[in-house]
């Protein structure tokens, strides 16, 4: 008896202690969880409410029923998702736009990084990496909206290059074995500039006096760049790499649903354009919270497994 | 005026005891140097004492108010920080009048102080440029100013002057030492350089992993360290120490080492084939017969020169063992010396075991 | 590394590559430079050329006849006021927000610390996805309001992390001296934090404009009243109306503008206050952007 009292006051104690100590040290920092108050409200009511709505995939969503009370229906809108050829079609999609995305796209800031390099004016430098920086800033629907100009059948420079050289002209973004090369190409048009900054970043912590004793040892600029610099900054390469392998999941979609319509979803639809369509426009919100949650469950175990090999990788890497 | 006593002061950071028990008082205007190794808790204590750091048992106390609990801002003291923290996007004027502004000081009062302030550190000409500016030596300065700006009781120095090169180092010694002079503020110096704590310390408190090796004034520990650490810590070079036994008979004690006898002083507590350590001073080394000294046979190694000084350097039991003579401009006859003088009461003795100092030897 | 502006010092074969590589690079810079031309050219020249095909690169018959339809058109106006709401809005929401928020994180003496830490960064491996956050956004009553926009986006893990780094790389003397002249959390972060972080606070600063002038989707999705919608909705409709649906298409058609004239006038408007601050948005990033945003 005496011990099981023992036990349970010396427990209190311990607890009278951390209250004790909680209640001092809020006293003293109050202020430090007044300002953290914010940050932690906003992403518990825009970012971890939203997680608890999930439930929504498995339940018969009714919009008078609510979230909590609607009825649970387990995985069939899983079940429905893989009988849909749509869905099917938008994860092939969406795996072919990013795997095209990735194989043409990556080495471009590279290339432009080492480029860059190269260039001796610091004038001339500046105001190209100004320049091609910039698509980076301009929004999702002025993209589109000169690829839609630039590529529109009668008037669009594309289409009048093409009649001087003697063809007809293309409807370009009607013809779905079009839209992925459009959309791939628009991207690297727009990132590839800016996606060189962490490389030239890479490149300029090259120490230089590897450059010094390769000049002593007489190579050439381009010995220089491709047995220097690109050794050099290869660990940063694959960093960056297993990022994007990571992100495989991540298409820019707005830009495809500025540029798609029906006649192009056969290539162009992936699985954020379709939850789109299926949730916000056809009000179907289980199925296409089913369809989110699929994507974003596979896109965190993708990003958590890059994360890890990354960690591993910088860490043996770093010289 | 403010005293500062630390009792028992304990610190951890989890299972680790980083400072174990510190028991010190500082008087009213002393100026007391906690020097150590690295990593020993100097820093750790003068935090606490600053109320930076929690402190987990013990107490800290200003001028006899317990302030375990206080607030940094409410101790009324001040620190030098070593990396000096000036803000760089204030000038030296608003980089001094920080603290006062906090302290709503109205503007007047603290265009006065500052001026005041700068005129005592010749900080006026640079009043309105900003740290980035300035040389090291300055900015120290204007540490210094923003630290005595508040009228502070206690004054903390945390390697204030590690970041500067050894000449300005020097220099802004005596240019820390004149302050405290002129403010007679009570003020705790922390550093791991033992010539920094010599020079400035009214006492020096050496610490050695989290605890307090010995406490006495700069003369006190170089000629009667507590124990080897203090003794090797101490000076430069340090205190030559040989491993040897002790014979002791009527005739007087007597240590034993490589087949010499040396005439040791005369100890109670010393027990005949007892194992101890003996120290001695590269200074208190003669080359010349002396009274009450024992010749020990010697070969010299190597002869460095420092101008009127020299090192000599030899072994004894394969342990380096250091002289310093003075050359009076000239080295060739310390090159063939083969003989060595210890004074008796050149020597301390220190248990093996315990390393501890059996008795102070006489002061010189 | 002086060899290395010297030319005179290169080889014949280092000379060419030089060269080669110059030009590439011009070409390159070039070829991103042009869509905006086109487009600028398309907006100030008259419609019947362009609608027979002529413009190319520059302007044909010069007119500004697509501004003055553009200009005069009063949803234009609203959707560009819209805009400014909602990045001046946003902008200040969002710094009220994450500012103190990632200093709070980078404290040491914060309890639980490394766990709100965790809370923050697992936003930004996992998220509920589209539907959830619309029907937490209709729940919440936020459809359709400016409140809803401003605040639903005001936050991002990125963001606050980038500013958390910063903050945790200002050495821990600077705080300490501040505290012990007396200064409080507000006071340390007002007065010293904020001004030593000004090159990350500009490059969040810029992040968030950039983002907010450039946002669609959501204002898309969440705003029905047209009298709300920002410039990039309004400018959706009118591309999206122009392949769409001919009979729209058609009642732009006049001979002094076409609707390729008119598209392009509003992308240019849109296009020009982010040129305006681009030059601060790129010197910010060059330096501030890995300072923080690297170590994750
Ligand atoms: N926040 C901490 N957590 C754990 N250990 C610490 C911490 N701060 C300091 N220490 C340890 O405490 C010991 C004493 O540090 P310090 O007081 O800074 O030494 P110094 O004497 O060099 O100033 C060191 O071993 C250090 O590693
Ligand atoms: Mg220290």
């Amino acid at each position: 008896m005496e011990d099981i009292n023992n036990s349970l006051s010396t427990e209190d104690s311990i607890l009278v202690k951390k209250s004790k100590w909680l209640v001092m040290h809020l006293k003293k920092e109050w202020q430090l969880y007044l300002m953290l108050a914010p940050t932690i409200i906003w992403f518990i009511v825009f970012l971890y409410k939203p997680m608890y709505g999930l439930q929504i995939a498995f339940k018969d969503y009714s919009v008078f029923k609510g979230i909590t009370s609607s009825p649970w229906v387990g995985l069939e809108h899983f079940y429905t998702l893989f009988d849909n050829d749509q869905f099917i079609r938008a994860i092939q999609n969406t795996v072919m736009i990013s795997g095209a995305s990735l194989i043409f796209g990556f080495p471009v800031p590279i290339i432009l990084a080492l480029m860059f390099n190269e260039i001796i004016n610091p004038k001339f430098k500046r105001t190209a990496q100004t320049i091609v920086y910039l698509p980076h800033f301009i929004s999702a629907v002025i993209i589109a909206g000169i690829v839609i100009t630039a590529f529109a059948p009668s008037t669009g420079v594309i289409n009048l290059m093409l009649n001087a050289m003697g063809y007809d002209s293309v409807y370009f973004l009607t013809k779905p074995e079009w839209f992925r090369t459009i959309f791939v190409g628009t991207g690297i048009w727009q990132e590839a500039g800016f996606g060189s900054i962490v490389f030239l970043a890479a490149v300029a912590g090259v120490n230089p006096s590897l450059y010094e004793s390769a000049v002593v040892d007489g190579a050439s600029r381009f010995q220089m760049m491709y047995k220097i610099t690109l050794p050099c900054i290869l660990p940063t390469i694959l960093i960056m790499l297993i990022i994007r392998i990571g992100n495989i999941l991540e298409v820019g979609f707005e830009m495809i649903i500025m540029l798609y319509q029906p006649a192009t979803y056969e290539t162009a639809d992936v699985i954020s354009t379709f939850i789109y369509r299926q949730g916000l426009q056809a009000a179907q919100y289980d199925l296409a919270a089913a369809a989110g949650l699929f994507n974003a469950v596979i896109a965190f175990l993708l990003v958590i497994t890059a994360n890890t090999i990354s960690k591993r990788v910088s860490k043996t890497s770093l010289w | 005026m403010s005293t500062v006593k630390l009792k028992n002061l304990v610190k951890s950071y989890g299972d680790v005891t980083v400072v174990q028990g510190i028991n010190l008082e500082v008087k009213a205007k002393e100026f007391v140097v906690l020097v150590g190794p690295s990593g020993c808790g100097k820093s750790t204590t003068l935090r606490m004492l600053a109320g930076l750091e929690e402190i987990s048992g013990g107490e800290v106390s200003i001028s006899d108010r317990v302030i375990n609990d206080v607030a940094p801002k409410d101790r009324d003291v001040a620190m030098v920080f070593q990396n000096y923290a000036l803000y760089p996007h204030l000038t030296v004027a608003e980089n001094i009048a920080f603290g006062l502004r906090i302290r709503k000081v109205p503007k007047d009062e603290i265009r006065k102080i500052v001026a005041d302030v700068a005129e005592t550190l010749e900080l006026t000409p640079l009043l309105e440029r900003r740290p980035a500016d300035l040389s090291g030596g300055q900015r120290q300065r204007v540490a210094m100013g923003r630290a005595i700006v508040r009228h502070p009781k206690v004054f903390l120095f945390d390697e204030p002057l590690s970041n500067l090169d050894a000449k300005l180092r020097t220099q802004m010694r005596a240019e820390i030492k004149q302050l405290h002079k002129r403010l007679g503020v009570t003020s705790v110096y922390v550093t791991h350089d033992q010539v920094e704590a010599m020079t400035l310390a009214d006492r020096i408190v050496v610490m050695s992993a989290g605890k307090i090796e010995q406490v006495g004034t700069p003369m006190e520990l170089f000629n009667s360290p507590a124990n080897t650490f203090v003794a090797t810590f101490i000076g430069s070079p340090p205190m030559n120490l040989i491993e040897a036994t002790a014979e002791v008979s009527d005739a007087g004690c007597y240590a034993l080492f490589e087949g010499q006898r040396c005439l040791l002083p005369t100890l109670s507590q010393l027990s005949d084939g007892e194992e101890i350590i003996i120290g001695i001073r590269p200074e208190y080394i003669e080359i010349e017969p002396v009274a009450d000294a024992t010749a020990i046979d010697v070969k010299i190694d190597l002869v460095e020169t420092l101008g009127s000084e020299a090192l000599l350097h030899c072994k004894f039991l394969d342990k380096p063992f250091v002289i310093k003579v003075e050359t009076h401009g000239q080295l060739t006859h310390l090159e063939n010396l083969n003989k060595l003088y210890f004074r008796q009461n050149a020597i301390t003795v220190f248990d093996k075991k315990t390393t501890n100092a059996m008795i102070a030897s006489d002061k010189k | 590394m002086s060899f290395k502006e010297n030319m005179n010092l290169y080889s014949k074969g280092d000379k060419a590559f030089v060269y080669l590589n110059m030009f590439l690079v011009a070409m390159f810079t070039i070829s991103t430079l042009y869509p905006f031309i086109y487009v600028a050219s398309l907006s100030v020249s008259l419609g019947d050329a362009v609608t027979a095909g002529k413009v190319v690169l520059t302007p044909v018959d010069f007119t500004l006849a697509a501004y003055d339809k553009v200009l005069s058109d009063p949803a234009f106006w609203t959707s560009y006021a819209n805009t400014f709401i909602y990045t001046i809005g946003g902008t200040i929401v969002s710094l009220l927000i994450i500012v103190p928020g990632a200093y709070a994180l980078s404290r040491p003496q914060l309890a639980g610390r490394k766990y709100w830490n965790m809370m923050i960064a697992f936003t930004m491996w996992f998220n509920a996805g589209m539907i959830p956050f619309f029907l937490n956004m209709r729940d919440l009553g936020l459809l359709d309001s400016y409140i809803g926009i401003i605040i639903g986006f005001a936050c991002n893990a990125f963001n606050i992390i980038l500013l958390r780094n910063f903050f945790e790389a200002v050495p821990a003397s600077f705080e300490e001296a501040a505290r012990m002249d007396g200064a409080n959390d507000f006071q340390v972060l007002w007065q010293v934090f904020i001004p030593l972080a000004k090159p990350a606070l500009a490059t969040i600063t810029l992040f968030c404009i950039v983002a907010r002038w450039n946002g669609f989707f959501w204002a898309m999705v969440l705003l029905r009243d047209e009298s709300k919608v920002p410039l990039q909705v309004y400018l959706r409709q009118i591309i999206t109306q122009l392949t769409d649906d001919d009979t729209f298409a058609s009642t732009l058609i006049t001979a002094s503008y076409s609707y390729e004239t008119v598209s392009s006038a509003i992308m240019i408007c849109s296009i020009i206050p982010v040129l305006l601050i681009y030059p601060w948005v790129q010197k910010s990033f060059n330096k501030g952007i890995m300072l923080g945003g690297v170590k994750e």
